[in-house]
């Protein structure tokens, strides 16, 4: 290879992996809004499926707290949480069980929560959606994949105080640090939970990677017997 | 004589397949001194390939439907089914490697000046396939109907109402533009017809075009014969030393990029996939709530930032367009017969600038429309143009060197 040779491969090679190191790993460019998790927090966010003391999982508790919490407002469909005021309807275990299908994720089958489709359940809230509507202004999301677009920083920092976050939201404090020590704790579960409904547990994450390592390997593997497997018949053939 | 050897045999029998592999694969020769950037074609075929496959599991678990298609790509598809993850990662990481492979295959192409004569039908097929391709990613891009795909669709579909900004002739181009609007849509709004519709033109129609039009252009390729990057055309009787054969030569160096290829695919399914399923596009798409900065896909924000940036929506429109055409009638703007940028000093520069200013505008793209990139905006769109606008003189001047050495070849 000339040096020339050199340059161009520089300058072509060079430019492209630049070119699409910035559009598929970090745009500095691009301008993101950052919002972090408190540090003292950050440990309940990062592990869901840990124990704590009662026996229960992070996730679980935060699975409660939601529904004590967030249910009369927000559903969570993925998980099988549906408006209180549907839950409590007699009628909607009816449509659960003939509409819907127990919730099955990542190979863990919850029978006691079900998965109604989207059309099904709004056509049957339609009254209570409304009247949400009619109080907050807008019909609250399902938080089903909110995790996954807002991340957890937002989240937390939305949950902690709307207003700060959102300016004219009609999502409410309900947890105010001022009045109730555990808030931070609280909000984290919650958060957690979130994380819980939309990313794979650790034991199916590590299955995962597994998967790619070895999966990466082979094919670095067989492109190297590829290429050795040439350079020897080559220079049997006389080509090299 | 083993068991291989004998179905080999049987096989051979019936359909004369060592025939064809003797006379396709051995006795075919290319020339010797393909450069690294001729792996992007089998690349292209390989990941048209990936996606074919991985989205023939997806269709099996998707559902085109306003209610259920969000739910079915993030609930059925990425939690319920086994291993239904790594497909849609396949299908999501694949359709962006897919764009960009064959954005590198066309670079190489215009570099090499692989679209010169005998070769102007590859080049003209090629075209297709690339605009095909562009109307498939756009309607791929709908079917998770998340927030970006939703309004990402609408901002695209609504580019060509911009025709009814028109200077004169206001009324037909508005009849124009409205027309093909709502063919594009489908009717005013983007409702479940919609969304049926491009899904249908999506999994049938766009891929059976791209069949077609990739095994076309494959046979022209074979017809043709394979560029040279010196940019001479040897002949295969005439100079044989200047020729390998495609088997085992080229097949096994390819093979080999192949499949480093696809550990370095197999990474961004498994490790990284954050820019290939954007986290916005996890809200639901909402008609009510326009979400703040609409921007497409990287693949076509070069095009795009030149639409932005030109102050006058019907001139911008009319741009990018233009930058389309002047792709596919590159044959006739650069009309020289001399070949490949390795002799052509002047068009090596032009090309250098060409290259960079498509980058820069598609980054420009992800940035935010102020006025200072708009201003950059619109000098990278400049270089862009004059890449193309200085092709017939750069072919006129480069002619004129050549022939004052004497018109040889070397």
């Amino acid at each position: 290879m000339s040096a020339w040779d050199i340059i161009k491969t520089i300058i072509f090679g060079g430019s492209t992996l630049v070119f699409f190191f910035i559009l598929w790993f970090y745009n500095p460019f691009k301008h993101v809004e950052h919002y972090e998790v408190d540090e003292e927090v950050k440990g309940i966010i990062a592990n869901p499926w840990k124990k704590t003391e009662s026996g229960k999982t992070i996730a679980e508790e935060g699975r409660e707290l939601f529904i004590a919490s967030c249910s009369s407002c927000h559903s969570l469909r993925y998980d099988g949480i549906y408006l209180m005021s549907v839950q409590s309807n007699p009628k909607w275990k009816n449509i659960e069980k003939s509409a819907g299908r127990p919730i099955y994720r990542h190979g863990v089958l919850y029978k006691d929560r079900f998965f109604v489709p989207k059309d099904v359940y709004e056509a049957f809230a339609y009254e209570d959606l409304q009247n949400l509507k009619a109080a907050l202004g807008q019909v609250p999301p399902d938080l089903s994949a909110t995790y996954l677009a807002r991340g957890d920083g937002y989240l937390y920092q939305f949950i902690l105080n709307p207003q700060k976050v959102l300016p004219g939201t009609s999502m409410p404090q309900i947890f105010n640090p001022q009045y109730d020590e555990q808030a931070k704790e609280k909000v984290a579960k919650i958060v957690a939970y979130m994380k819980s409904v939309n990313v794979p547990p650790p034991k199916e994450q590590v299955k995962r990677n597994v998967m790619g390592v070895l999966v990466i390997a082979y094919f670095i593997v067989m492109g190297l017997l590829l290429w050795k497997y040439r350079t020897n018949l080559l220079k049997r053939l006389g080509y090299y | 004589m083993g068991l291989i050897e004998k179905v080999i045999d049987w096989i051979d029998e019936r359909a004369h397949v060592k025939d064809i592999y003797r006379t396709q694969m051995v006795e075919y020769k290319v020339p010797k001194n393909l450069t690294f950037p001729y792996v992007f074609g089998v690349l292209a075929l390989v990941t048209f390939a990936i996606q074919i496959i991985s989205g023939m599991v997806l269709i099996l678990y998707y559902k085109p439907s306003i209610a259920d298609a969000f739910d079915s790509a993030t609930y059925t598809i990425m939690g319920e089914i086994p291993f239904g993850w790594l497909f849609r990662h396949i299908h999501a990481a694949g359709a962006n490697f897919f764009m960009a492979i064959v954005y590198l295959h066309m670079f190489t192409g215009i570099y090499y000046n692989a679209y010169k004569r005998p070769r102007e039908l590859v080049w003209i097929v090629g075209w297709l396939i690339y605009f095909v391709l562009i109307l498939t990613a756009l309607s791929g891009y709908l079917l998770p109907w998340g927030q970006l795909s939703y309004w990402g669709f609408i901002v695209t579909t609504e580019i060509p109402g911009s025709l009814a900004d028109a200077p004169i002739l206001r009324d037909i181009f508005k009849a124009i533009a409205e027309t093909i609007v709502l063919w594009m849509k489908g009717g005013y709004i983007v409702t479940d017809v919609t969304l049926g519709r491009v899904f249908g033109s999506h999994v049938l129609i766009y891929p059976l075009i791209l069949l077609a039009l990739v095994g076309i252009h494959l046979y022209l390729v074979r017809a043709a014969g394979i560029s040279n990057p010196e940019g001479i055309e040897y002949d295969k009787k005439k100079n044989p030393d200047k020729f390998v054969p495609f088997h085992p030569y080229v097949t096994l160096k390819e093979g080999a990029y192949v499949m480093w290829y696809l550990a370095v695919f197999f990474f961004f399914v498994f490790f990284h996939m954050g820019h290939f399923l954007p986290a916005d596009n996890f809200e639901p798409a909402n008609p009510l709530k326009t979400p703040p900065h609409i921007a497409p896909e990287w693949y076509l924000l070069g095009f795009y930032e030149v639409f932005r940036s030109i102050p006058s929506k019907f001139w911008g429109f009319v741009a990018f367009n233009a930058l389309l055409i002047f792709l596919l009638i590159l044959p006739l703007l650069d009309w020289s017969p001399l070949k490949s940028a390795r002799r052509r000093p002047l068009f090596f520069v032009a090309f250098v600038v060409f290259m960079i200013s498509s980058m820069v505008l598609t980054i420009l793209g992800t940035m935010e429309p102020t006025p200072m990139n708009a201003k950059l905006g619109l000098i990278f769109s400049f270089l862009v143009f004059g890449f193309f606008l200085s092709l017939p003189i750069i072919s006129f001047i480069e002619y004129g060197w050549y022939k004052a050495k004497g018109g040889k070849q070397q």
